[in-house]
């Protein structure tokens, strides 16, 4: 029995000191809803809420939203995996569904990260690898990254350029999508002239963290033509760990749990990569989507840079990746993200994704990495 | 024998409480090189003694006033000794005067030799023991330094700061797993104070509540105690050798 | 000496690895060795990872490895602002293990990846407090 989405709601990312984190979470709740046809709040029987809880004063988030959002009584739970929380609520959602345990599930990722400082956000940010032996050398999340980068330039020739040539995408992408943070575009010059976050990695080579919240609904394949015209399918699941700490990693070129991820959700979906028509994938940093693409077999190892130097990454090219903007257009809050990717990859699939729109993609990805790599969530849908 | 295999560095080690000194450490197991600025004959006398006790003893002519003369020391006595594990100061001298009648020359030569004096050799001693990771100083005070004596406003003002210094290097040093001491007489019978007239004596010996003065073997054994391993958790102390006459 | 003065802000002051921190401010970098199937770690852990014996000996590294990655940060979390920039360096263990330090001592321009290099142990020395940590040198 399959899974599919039958809503899909999206808030504006980007600096939302104008809203509590269960504030947040109510637009793109109410916009799936809306989004949904005869859905009514009452039919839905569960709500699973991504979100990672240290970036937030209030405690116990996913209650908070239920009483928010109307959902009380019904059953209610968070599941965390760093930057991967999103897809982590949306595989336990399928999950619950699979069995046969609830009927139609609500999920949204949402995230407040401007609630602490830059400072405090670099610390608590960089304490995702290990504590013991790392963070008392000052490690940040862009220095991980970072180290990986160098390693990358290094072993396969990746240049900074190249690098920098992801950001110029996902800008311009970003430009065209009303929900991103970032709506302008940016030269090659203005990315790799920036200033050095963690060499070799500058200012516009991360994402930015962001405020933000996206919803999905999600019911099995009996119910799903009731609440839906166009629902879209869950064809392949892949979820893997990898190592906390880089140090216990094989190599730092590419990111193991996202390689195996992919694996799995290329097996269930019976797909090759080649089939993949349009994609959104993790790029927390620019070296991160160039690894992306050799991960998930879009282009080979070490040739990540060429792919985007191709243009191939673009619509129109192999294999579009992040055109709505990904991380770097749209911000990061963090929780958010797995659920802002599908739900951009359900748009593309409909036909809705407008200037966007990839004409024609039946099948799609999402690619949902948490933390340094520590969690990989792969999803492939189809229309 | 407490200090097997050990090297130390005693200035002032040529006469007084500093040869005893040299001595009691080279017979618990210690190569010791001592200074001496003018009592180039007891020094040598010194030198024969520890000799006799089957340990090596270097003799440098050094004004412990002098960075040069000092660095010199050192130097001589790691190469000689194959390192350096001690250093005992010592030398010290007094130029009594009322402050009203004290000149600057009489103020700045007791504090450059006493004090002055010991900081230049405990920064030699430091540098090198916090590279080794292990070491001990013993700087020698007096009770004067402790209290306040009559026409000794220098000499009490060198001596009070030996003690101060002594403590902010037990903190400096104290992570490298170096001691760092003072150790304070009261008086001591040495062939200078026997020179001193009878009546001096006698009211020092009647200060001690023990009625004895110290002999400077009295004090060569609490530097040696505080340079053996029996004294290893002892750091940044003042310990009084003074027979009672401080308290 | 316990685990919580190692490092320049310290996380985990308490741990099976403790007397890690000991030797370190004896100067040695020592690994552990599970007594069971003798498997060998760096960074040290106490539980074994491949049989989960639980009981190890302490094993003394040379500290000798090579350069895997490094990268300067220019953006500095908490409590780190007063000695960014800084560069941090990955080192392959001649032994085996990787870890992660500060490079201390090799000019920028010296640093390539896959070049030898030594891990020492260190001390801050210019301050009251103890702070033991390690340093990524020239061979």
């Amino acid at each position: 029995m399959k899974v599919g989405i039958v809503g899909i709601g999206h808030g504006k990312f980007g600096n939302r000191s104008d809203a509590t984190v269960q504030e947040l979470a109510f637009e793109p709740f109410k916009q799936a809803i809306e989004d949904a046809k005869n859905l009514m709040r009452e039919d839905i029987d569960a709500l699973v809420v991504g979100s990672v809880p240290e970036y937030h004063m209030q405690r116990s988030l996913s209650g908070v939203v239920a009483e928010y959002i109307g959902m009380i009584p019904k059953s209610v739970w968070l599941t965390e995996a760093a930057c991967a929380s999103g897809s982590a609520a949306i595989r336990t959602a399928y999950m619950a569904i699979k069995s046969g345990m609830h009927d139609i599930v609500a999920v949204i990722g949402v995230q407040k990260m401007r609630e602490l400082s830059t400072e405090e956000i670099l610390a608590l940010m960089g304490r995702v690898g290990d504590v013991q032996w790392e963070s008392i050398f000052g490690t940040t999340f862009p220095g991980y990254y970072a180290l990986y980068a160098n390693r990358h330039m290094h072993d396969f020739g990746t240049t900074k350029e190249q690098m920098g040539l992801v950001a110029v995408k996902n800008h311009h992408y970003g430009s065209m999508n009303p929900h991103a943070f970032f709506q302008k575009e940016v030269t090659l010059e203005r990315v790799i002239g920036s200033d050095d976050v963690a060499y070799p990695v500058s200012v516009f080579d991360c994402c930015a963290n962001a405020d933000g919240a996206a919803c999905v609904i999600m019911t099995n394949e009996k119910l799903a033509k009731k609440y839906s015209d166009t629902p879209v399918w869950f064809e392949g699941l892949g979820s893997a760990s990898a190592e906390m700490s880089l140090l216990r990693r094989p190599n730092l070129v590419e990111i193991p749990s996202a390689v195996e991820a992919a694996k799995q959700a290329y097996a269930q979906a019976k797909v090759k990569p080649s089939d993949i028509q349009v994609a959104d994938v993790h790029d927390c940093f620019t070296i991160a989507e160039i690894m992306a693409y050799e991960n998930l077999g879009f282009c080979p190892k070490g040739k990540g840079g060429k792919f985007i130097e191709e243009k191939q990454s673009y619509i129109g090219g192999k294999t579009p990746v992040n055109v709505d903007g990904g991380l770097k257009a749209k911000g990061h809050p963090v929780g958010a993200t797995g659920v802002s990717m599908t739900t951009e990859i359900v748009k593309q699939l409909r036909g809705e994704a407008g200037k966007r729109q990839v004409s024609g993609a039946e099948i799609g990805l999402t690619h949902n990495v948490g933390g340094i790599g520590q969690y990989t969530f792969v999803q492939i849908l189809r229309r | 024998m407490e200090l097997k295999g050990k090297s130390a560095i005693v200035t002032g080690g040529s006469v007084g409480i500093g040869a005893t000194i040299a001595i009691e450490l080279a017979r618990e197991g210690a190569n010791v090189a001592i200074n001496y600025r003018k009592h180039d004959t007891e020094a040598k006398e010194v030198a024969k003694k520890i000799k006799k006790l089957g340990r090596k003893c270097l003799v440098v002519n050094a004004d412990v006033s002098n960075y040069n003369d000092a660095e010199a020391m050192f130097k001589k006595a790691i190469k000689e000794f194959g390192g350096l594990d001690i250093l005992v100061c010592n030398a010290g001298i007094n130029k009594d005067r009322v402050i009203w009648k004290m000149s600057e020359d009489e103020w700045d030569n007791v504090i450059n030799v006493n004090l002055k004096g010991y900081f230049i050799y405990n920064k030699l001693a430091a540098a090198h023991f916090k590279e080794k990771r292990s070491g001990n100083i013993v700087n020698i005070t007096s009770i004067n330094g402790l209290r306040g004596k009559f026409g000794q406003c220098n000499y009490s003002a060198s001596k009070g700061g030996i003690v101060s210094l002594t403590k902010a290097l037990a903190k400096e040093l104290g992570k490298f797993n170096v001691n760092v001491n003072a150790l304070a007489p009261g008086m001591v019978m040495t062939e200078m104070a026997k020179k001193l007239p009878p009546e001096f004596l006698q009211k020092a010996v009647d200060e001690t509540v023990l009625g004895r003065i110290a002999t400077t073997k009295d004090i060569a054994n609490v530097v040696t105690f505080l340079c053996s391993e029996k004294a290893r958790h002892i750091t940044g102390d003042v310990i009084k050798v003074d027979g009672g006459q401080y308290i | 000496m316990p685990f919580k003065y190692f490092g320049k802000i310290n996380f985990t002051p308490y741990t099976k690895v403790d007397e890690f921190a000991d030797y370190l401010q004896k100067g040695k970098l020592m690994g552990t060795q599970c007594k069971k199937c003798g498997e060998r770690y760096f960074p040290p852990r106490a539980d074994c990872l491949k049989c989960m014996n639980d009981t190890f000996r302490w094993v003394e590294y040379s500290g000798r490895g090579t350069l895997n990655s490094y990268t300067t940060i220019h953006a500095a979390p908490k409590g780190f602002e007063d000695i960014a920039p800084y560069t941090l360096g990955v080192v392959d263990l001649e032994e085996g293990g990787r870890l992660i330090a500060w490079i201390n001592d090799i000019p920028k321009k010296e640093i390539k990846i896959d070049m030898p290099v030594k891990v020492v142990p260190r001390m801050f020395e210019d301050i009251p407090e103890i702070k033991l940590y390690y340093t990524i040198e020239k061979a």
